[in-house]
């Protein structure tokens, strides 16, 4: 069993001339096959004026990350990271980083992305804005 | 046997032994397609629109064809209709690309109806979004009229489309009668457990030296096409254990949807059991593995995998460690084996066991008399008989699935009513 921190970032298609993104971070505790427990969710939304650049993606997840108190390898999907090398993006983190690999990796990814989804639905009817 | 030349342009993004490994793989490939291989051309570059490399590389590669008298050449990368039309143009021979060559290979190796259909099936989804393409250049020369230009596309587009129904209609009526075949075989007591993995990691040679069989096993890739399935005893539950086909990196979605079939037996096993080569580098078995699990995601609905770290006997037990210290992050409830020498079979078949669906553990009282006799029978015949004892009523202590331990209890109480004098003994 091993610590990682699965990233998600949801909403990076344009509405009303802005980016409405929340990106979610799960520290977990997982095998190769199975989550087996859940440490720390943090979540945070982001507005952005124009497309988000690679740079960009990682100063969120960043943001985003720094709040967690468990330590961890940062994973995420290579579409997030807009499918670059996994040597130049993890040059770019303070922390390591790494691209989904094992089915625990891969279901630590959907969690992230179950509630960055859900959240960004939840707060863009808040704000009364139309997805 | 022809002779080839394998070309692959490199990404420039990729890693240089992601390029070398993928170009290894072609050429493995190659051979399985009985060709042979007399030379290699890389070229690390932006696709190019015409000719996917360089057409300075290609002019090259034509004169290399002379030079080493090639009669064909096989891309690593895919190909468009006008990237093949325009390469064969400029270097006068067949071109074809990695998955047109997995197609032939599995084209060679289907000898039943349902992998003739798959096949075909994977072939005319190939050919689909080239359809267009492929009648624009063969009907080039042709002036429009009756039939011409416009027509022939359509048709071709249309036929191609009909018999990708047809043979999806009749795939589906085989994967019926599999489904029920495997509610039949769960009905029937018996647990099925998948040899999956990257091809050519043992799976046959596995599976022969489980089950005592001559399934052929070959140093090639895809040398097993349809799932073959034996039983096999584990610790005394009855257990059907399937050899599938093998996986191989970057498959297209297209060629998944046409083996669903015969992946199912995968996806649908109450085990899996992946086998991966330990005797390569870490480095690589990492890569098949993720191969692996990419392939498993969102198929695979909790079944336990039980990693099968195949051929130790070629490395040494440091050796051995150090991949399991590097990959074992991918490796769930790993177990090393020789399939070659039968080594790690008894841990194998214990941690077989330990995976299986679980039965449970139960006592029941039956009348002593020729209809006991025939649920004793029954009993052994569905599950694991511990221990029994003739008395005045056959007290019979046994393993089984919930349904069987069910029925047994049904039965004993419809017995019990009838003789209530009787030593009536539960646990």
């Amino acid at each position: 069993m091993y610590n990682i921190i699965a990233v998600d970032i949801s909403g990076r298609h344009k509405i009303n001339d802005r980016y409405y993104m929340v990106c979610a971070a799960v520290s977990v505790s997982i095998t190769a096959e199975h989550i087996e427990k859940v440490n720390q969710i943090k979540i945070k939304p982001f507005w952005l004026d124009s497309a988000p650049e690679l740079t960009d993606i990682v100063q969120v997840i960043e943001d985003t990350v720094k709040e967690i108190e468990f330590g961890g390898t940062i994973i995420t999907e290579h579409g997030e990271m807009y499918n670059q090398p996994e040597r130049v993006v993890a040059s770019m983190f303070s922390r390591d980083f790494k691209y989904q690999e094992s089915l625990g990796d891969r279901s630590s990814i959907e969690l992230a992305h179950h509630i960055s989804f859900c959240t960004r639905n939840l707060l863009l009817s808040e704000l009364g804005i139309e997805s | 046997m022809k002779h080839v030349i394998l070309v692959q342009r490199n990404e420039l993004t990729n890693d240089e032994s992601k390029n070398i490994r993928k170009l290894i793989e072609l050429q493995d490939l190659a051979r399985s397609a009985n060709y042979k291989v007399v030379g290699d051309v890389t070229q690390t570059r932006r696709p190019d629109r015409k000719y996917q490399i360089g057409r300075g590389k290609v002019e090259e590669l034509a004169l290399m064809m002379e030079e080493l008298g090639a009669d064909g050449i096989i891309f690593s990368n895919q190909l468009s209709t006008t990237q093949i039309y325009n390469i064969s143009e400029t270097c006068k021979c067949e071109v074809i690309d990695k998955f047109q060559l997995i197609l032939e290979i599995f084209a060679k190796r289907a000898t039943t109806k349902r992998s003739k259909l798959q096949v075909e099936l994977a072939k005319l989804q190939y050919e689909l979004p080239k359809a267009k393409a492929i009648m624009s250049l063969l009907i080039k020369e042709e002036r429009p009229g009756f039939m011409g230009l416009g027509s022939y596309e359509d048709s071709y587009e249309q036929d191609i489309r009909s018999r990708i129904k047809r043979i999806q209609k009749e795939l589906a009526s085989v994967q019926k009668d599999n489904e029920s075949l495997r509610i039949k075989r769960h009905e029937h007591g018996f647990s099925i457990v998948s040899l999956a993995g990257y091809t050519s990691a043992g799976k046959s040679t596995l599976f022969n030296a489980l089950v005592d069989e001559d399934v052929h096993v070959e140093d090639m890739l895809f040398t097993t096409l349809l799932p073959i399935t034996r039983a096999l005893n584990i610790c005394g539950r009855r257990v059907l254990l399937t050899d599938t086909v093998g996986f191989i990196e970057d498959l297209p979605h297209w060629m998944i949807d046409a083996f669903r079939s015969t992946l199912n037996e995968i996806f649908l096993a109450d085990v899996i059991l992946l086998v991966v080569d330990a005797s390569e580098s870490p480095g690589i078995m990492r890569q098949k593995l993720v191969t692996s699990h990419d392939t498993f995601w969102e198929q695979i609905k909790g079944v336990p995998i039980i990693t099968v770290l195949n051929k130790i006997d070629r490395i040494t037990e440091n050796e051995f460690k150090e991949r399991l210290e590097n990959v074992g992050y991918l490796t769930p409830n790993p177990v090393a084996v020789s399939a070659k020498n039968s080594l790690g079979f008894d841990e194998l078949k214990m941690e077989i066991y330990r995976q299986l669906p679980k039965w449970k553990r139960d006592t029941v009282s039956l009348p002593m008399s020729k209809y006991g006799m025939s649920i004793v029978s029954w009993l052994f015949n569905e599950g694991i008989v511990h221990n029994i004892n003739y008395k005045d009523r056959i007290i019979v202590d046994f393993e089984a699935r919930d349904e069987i331990i069910l029925k047994a209890r049904l039965i004993e109480k419809k017995y019990s009513e009838f003789f209530t004098d009787s030593i009536y003994d539960t646990q």
